[in-house]
């Protein structure tokens, strides 16, 4: 017989998980398209976080306009995603070498471009997507899973799922995974480097599609707010190593972890100082990030 | 020419063309016009309420030239963008002071951009009347003679404690605030407050602005078992709690952010989920001072004309901080026929203005003296003004978030 007090610990202690656990999975799904674009294409996209602030206006436009609920909106903004890393492959591929440092730089021209074209479209106000009041209910009393949770913790661990099985069991994956590990190899072995990159960036897009609209609802929309979403997943493919799909939703639960554990025991002036200190123990421990053992394995 | 120069008249001709130069000089001066430096977060995070306090500057501005100007003399705002980053305030200020060459410097908007900017000014001699600063110690704690502000802290958190302690009067309160000097100064002013009256304040916690999460404070919150939380967050702090706390479904008698909820946007954006929400404003369209009723709708009316959107309170601060500098100017001008910086500072000192929000005279170190926000709730979608009792349009609704 587990008396009240124990009871409404252990039902806070659920909770905690819960709230860390998909705030965590909204980290991981900001962050895979950003590392699979860098991984396989070697493109830094520093305009990452403004491509899913792009999708989550576009996912914000069509729910107040034609009330569209989150879940229709998202497959149009992935469609949506789709076209715009297409052309921003198109755009990176005439550029010149050194690869790594001039994506860093154009992207970066994209970014003032974006921020602007935003502004423009969106002016300078905040912008959210209204919360649905239904929830779901789990049967111990007063324990809550709102439905952004729901479908954020579905959505990243579906697409971390799909992208893994795809890298893991799929001839297309094997090329994708050889051009990431060595560019002149895979090309010797047959693989054309340049399709594979035309996918990451189809694939980054359309993961950047998913993670727009579920931005617009967990956080807010502001022109100027890309730069969170970009160092979100800047640090997480730190932390789980480039390409590391799994790492990744690993890297965003331990985040999230260390973030709410961290404002629930100590305040939540103190949450970003945790990470900073997550992170730097971690690249001083495991350079390679969360998963190198794994990683090697399967090279 | 030359011999003109070399005969017994010369030092005739001569004055006679400097005293003519010197009449050119002055009458070209006399309508010159008179240039005003604004500093503003033009983009960047914070551009929305930069842009707002712009556009009420320039209203302010605007309202002066289609009265002829000052003296005659047409009024220039010269805008400068900080882009929300304090050090790129500094740089515009300098440019503004040095190349510009600005009679006064008006707007700026949170501590961290006014800040610098203030400490420019005063090296120059230069006034500056800043539309959003409420920090201390930048008019206490360093005498700054040519720093004036439009607002203050004690106009926020007086009418905000007594609202508390005399109308909800709760068991347990939780404080919340970000991390930004004027924020942080509420957050222990509030603190004291509550603890002098009485109420027990059971979290006190600190974050950065723009965090995308709270749920775990919530939690806190809930485990604590607060009944009221008083969050100094911003527009879009506000706009994520209220969000979460809606979708958990956690009951709180009493939910008050001082700024960025007492706005028709806001109310808009976060639409049913915003019900019941208490927020302060020191002025907004249908609330404004006794006895300026007519002005403020006469702002209201040629604003919407002129922006075609409704004013708010943020856009209320740019336009008394611009009115305050012209006034000055304009009585310098008339007083001593300059517009130079120790003169027009001893205009701002001496001066008694009714505006729509506050009736603005500065104390010794530059703050308002009168400056006072009211309590409102969001009510049917509505701003509805709850305190003080003798500005209430309607009664508090405990319970209704």
């Amino acid at each position: 017989m587990v008396s009240f007090p124990s009871r409404c610990l252990i039902r806070m202690i659920i909770q905690f998980l819960v709230d860390a656990i998909s705030l965590g999975s909204f980290y991981a799904l900001i962050a895979i398209g950003f590392s699979l674009i860098l991984g396989v294409a070697h493109a830094f996209n520093l305009a990452h976080g403004e491509m899913i602030l792009l999708s989550g206006y576009l996912a914000y436009f069509l729910n107040r306009q034609f009330s569209l609920p989150l879940i229709v909106s998202i497959p149009i903004s992935m469609f949506s995603m789709l076209f715009v890393a297409l052309c921003l492959e198109r755009l990176l591929r005439r550029i010149p070498d050194p690869h790594e440092l001039n994506t860093l730089v154009i992207t970066f021209g994209l970014v003032l471009l974006l921020q602007n074209l935003m502004l423009m479209a969106f002016s300078a106000d905040y912008r959210i997507i209204r919360p649905e009041t239904r929830l779901l209910d789990i049967p111990v009393h007063g324990l809550f899973l709102t439905e952004t949770q729901i479908v954020i913790l579905t959505l990243s661990l579906a697409t971390t799922g799909i992208v893994y099985l795809l890298l893991k069991k799929t001839f297309l994956g094997k090329a994708l995974r050889a051009t990431m590990q060595d560019k002149e190899t895979a090309r010797l072995a047959g693989v054309n480097v340049r399709n594979m990159h035309l996918i990451a960036f189809g694939l980054g897009g359309i993961l950047i599609g998913v993670a727009g609209p579920l931005y617009a609802r967990m956080a807010y929309l502001h022109p100027y707010g890309g730069m969170e979403a970009t160092l979100v997943a800047v640090i997480l493919t730190i932390f789980a190593g480039v390409g590391r799909i799994r790492g990744l939703l690993l890297g965003g639960w331990i985040l999230g972890l260390v973030e709410s554990a961290t404002t629930l025991l100590v305040g939540s002036g103190w949450r970003e100082l945790a990470s900073a200190v997550i992170l730097i123990l971690l690249l001083l421990l495991r350079p390679d990030g969360l998963m190198p053992k794994w990683a090697k394995s399967t090279q | 020419m030359v011999q003109l120069f070399h005969s017994k008249r010369s030092p005739v001709v001569f004055a006679s063309l400097v005293l003519c130069l010197l009449t050119v000089a002055s009458l070209a001066h006399c309508g010159d016009p008179l240039r005003i430096g604004e500093i503003n977060p033009l983009t960047g995070k914070l551009a929305k309420h930069g842009q707002e306090i712009h556009e009420g500057i320039l209203y302010a501005i605007e309202e002066v030239n289609r009265r002829g100007g000052i003296k005659g003399r047409e009024v220039r705002l010269v805008s400068r963008d900080d882009q929300s980053q304090p050090e790129v305030a500094i740089n515009q200020a300098e440019d503004l002071l040095y190349r510009a060459r600005v009679t006064g410097l008006v707007g700026g908007y949170v501590d961290s951009l006014v800040g610098p900017i203030s400490e420019v000014a005063a090296k120059h001699r230069t006034p500056y009347v800043a539309s959003a600063s409420l920090q201390r110690n930048l008019t206490q704690g360093r005498r700054n003679p040519f720093f004036f502000r439009v607002a203050r802290l004690d106009g926020i958190v007086e009418p905000l404690c007594e609202f508390l302690s005399v109308l909800v009067r709760p068991a347990n309160a939780a404080v919340l605030f970000s991390a930004t000097p004027g924020s942080t100064e509420f957050g222990d002013e509030i603190r004291t407050c509550l603890e002098k009256s009485g109420i027990r304040v059971s979290i006190f916690d600190k974050f950065r602005p723009g965090t995308p999460d709270f749920s775990s404070f919530l939690l806190k919150l809930r485990m604590e078992r607060a009944d009221v939380l008083i969050s100094g967050g911003f527009f879009p702090d506000h706009l994520v709690l209220a969000r979460q706390l809606r979708e958990q479904r956690l009951s709180l008698r009493v939910y008050l952010g001082p700024w960025g909820i007492a706005y028709p946007s806001f109310i808009q954006e976060l639409g049913a989920a915003g019900e019941g929400l208490f927020g302060m404003c020191a002025w907004n369209p249908g609330i404004t001072l006794p006895g300026t009723e007519k002005e403020s709708e006469s702002f209201v009316k040629g604003f919407q004309k002129r922006f075609s959107k409704v004013p708010n309170t943020t856009t209320m601060h740019g336009y008394s901080s611009g009115k305050a500098l012209l006034t000055a100017m304009e009585r310098s001008l008339d007083k001593t026929g300059n517009v130079d910086g120790e003169t027009v500072c001893k205009e701002l000192r001496s001066l008694d203005l009714l505006l729509p929000m506050e009736r603005l005279v500065f104390d010794e170190n530059g703050d308002p003296k009168y400056y006072r926000q009211v309590v409102v709730q969001i009510q049917d979608g509505r701003m509805v003004t709850v305190y003080p009792p003798f500005r209430a349009t309607g009664s508090i609704r405990i319970n209704a978030h």
